[in-house]
């Protein structure tokens, strides 16, 4: 793996400081047609920003995502979330993807068990194993639980099994879930494809909410440029594995939607999930 | 509507051939007699014959053996869990990443399971003396193989969604298994350990051949001594037990789904 030594000189700004810092991360999917999913991908997320990452499917945002809390494993470059360097040693790892929540397409609950449970399983990483072992949560978790429920006003909610609820209920308990790690970084990986157009406007004013009132910074991988348009502050935009736009929603041209989109789809096309 | 039937080709009709070829093989090797079954019957049905009418007051003395043949398939069923499921969680594909350990973890499940009962018992017997104890071990080490690889197959199939989720919480590896692996499963691990139970109590019925403890003993003693009226009693017994633990083991299912 790549040593980059960490920022040493911060830049004298006004502007919040770096959170997340992604520096010439490539990944090649070893096998048979070797896949170059990331070439050399920089970017720099500030504290409590929501940035929307705008692509295709198929174009690595989904790599990218998981590189950040190491669901994959990157080929080259580096990662530093919150000044500490992501590393695949175990119990580092451990600690960084603690301060990582992640909000997913699938919404991914564990569909038997109760809401509360779910959003309490966003507390392990606090816990040690032989209190998991009985399955005991404290007061303390269970406070913060019901908080991050109300906070997506799902708390009237809080006994039901998991799959007893909607699509955009579920997701808005995975959100849950993810601030009951009480996270820096939300990494949300397409997490309104699965739904229809007025829960996913839902959805995503949830998380732009998170970033803006709890100072969460917030990655949302969307494939959506009307959502990107109207959601996003700042757009990364990535095509096949590189960043080819970095810059505010405003300046989303058609020119640059085209080589996001690269030619052969229509810019604000969703039909590919 | 019509659907497109699917044309017989050159390798279906191989296929065909070698089936019923291998079928002749293996009743060739097993001696196949099926006139000589035909007119053996009326010697079964003698003995049936025999068996009427059960003798009720043996009831009294097998109610016993017959309860101990329950306490058998009881523990005999908690003890293969109880090595089973650690063994089937170190055998599964999506939970034990290093193949040297799913190995090792899937040849002991194998070896377990390729001993029977009956085999396991004369072990136990040999080293614990006669007794329903030896029996409840003896049925925990070959349905333990059982047991382990269906929980193992089971692990492997849940959606992977939610252990991704898990870990990028920073959940352990022990808390991922716990809150994201073994809910998902629970309800095939209940239909598994309630069928195995209810074979469990059959297999239990003749571990007492070998001196393994339960209603077997009586059986085979009430058969070597041509007491029929007497057999006919255990045999009903042991339908008896079998048709309520599956009543029960319905009931159960259907509370947990």
């Amino acid at each position: 793996m790549n040593q980059e030594p960490p920022e040493t000189t911060t830049p004298g700004q006004e502007r919040n400081p770096t959170m997340v810092s992604v520096k010439d991360v490539s990944k090649t999917y070893a096998g048979a047609g070797a896949t170059e999913a990331l070439r050399n991908v920089s970017i720099e997320v500030r504290e409590g920003e929501f940035l929307v990452i705008l692509g295709p499917s198929g174009a690595g945002k989904s790599t990218l995502m998981r590189c950040i809390n190491r669901l994959v494993e990157p080929t080259s470059g580096s990662i530093i979330v919150d000044g500490r360097e992501v590393t695949s040693r175990r119990r580092e790892l451990r600690a960084v993807r603690r301060q990582v929540g992640m909000v997913f397409q699938q919404f991914n609950l564990v569909k038997r068990l109760s809401v509360l449970m779910n959003v309490l399983s966003g507390r392990l990483a606090y816990h040690t194993l032989w209190r998991s072992l009985i399955y005991s949560f404290n007061k303390e978790d269970k406070r913060i639980a019901i908080e991050c429920l109300a906070r997506v006003n799902m708390e009237h909610k809080t006994f039901q099994r998991a799959d007893t609820l909607s699509g955009g209920e579920q997701q808005r308990v995975a959100i849950a879930r993810a601030l009951a790690q009480q996270p820096k970084v939300i990494l949300a990986d397409e997490p309104v494809a699965s739904l229809d157009p007025k829960i996913a406007r839902q959805v995503l004013t949830y998380l732009k909410q998170i970033a803006g009132e709890l100072g969460i910074t917030v990655l949302c991988n969307l494939h959506q440029v009307e959502y990107a348009r109207e959601y996003a502050e700042r757009v990364v935009g990535l095509s096949r594995g590189a960043v080819v736009f970095d810059g505010p929603s405003g300046k989303l041209t058609d020119d640059i939607l085209q080589q996001i989109y690269y030619r052969d789809s229509e810019a604000g096309d969703d039909d590919d999930v | 509507m019509l659907v497109e039937r699917k044309k017989w080709r050159l390798h279906h009709i191989v296929y065909l051939a070698a089936g019923i070829g291998f079928l002749a093989w293996c009743a060739d090797g097993t001696n196949l007699r099926p006139t000589e079954l035909a007119s053996g019957i009326p010697k079964i049905a003698k003995y049936f014959a025999l068996m009427v009418p059960p003798k009720w007051s043996f009831a009294e003395i097998v109610w016993k053996p017959a309860i101990e043949t329950v306490y058998i398939a009881v523990w005999g069923n908690v003890l293969a869990s109880l090595i089973g499921l650690p063994l089937g969680v170190l055998a599964a594909r999506n939970i034990t990443r290093l193949a040297s350990v799913r190995f090792v973890a899937k040849s002991t499940l194998n070896l377990l399971r390729s001993i029977s009962e009956l085999i396991w018992a004369i072990f136990f017997v040999a080293a614990v003396g006669l007794g329903p104890f030896p029996g409840a071990v003896a049925l925990g080490m070959n349905y333990a193989g059982i047991l382990g690889r269906l929980y193992a197959e089971a692990m492997e199939n849940i959606d992977p969604g939610p252990v991704e989720a898990l870990q990028a919480t920073g959940a352990g590896r022990i808390q991922v298994i716990l809150f994201a692996i073994f809910p998902q499963v629970l309800p095939q691990f209940v239909t598994y350990m309630l069928y195995w139970f209810e074979v469990g109590v059959r297999s239990a019925t003749v571990l007492g051949m070998v001196g393994a403890g339960g209603i077997g003993f009586e059986l085979v003693t009430t058969i070597k001594l041509f007491e029929f009226r007497e057999t006919a009693v255990i045999l009903l017994v042991i339908f008896g037990m079998v048709t309520i633990i599956d009543y029960a083991s319905t009931l159960i299912r259907s509370r947990i789904y």
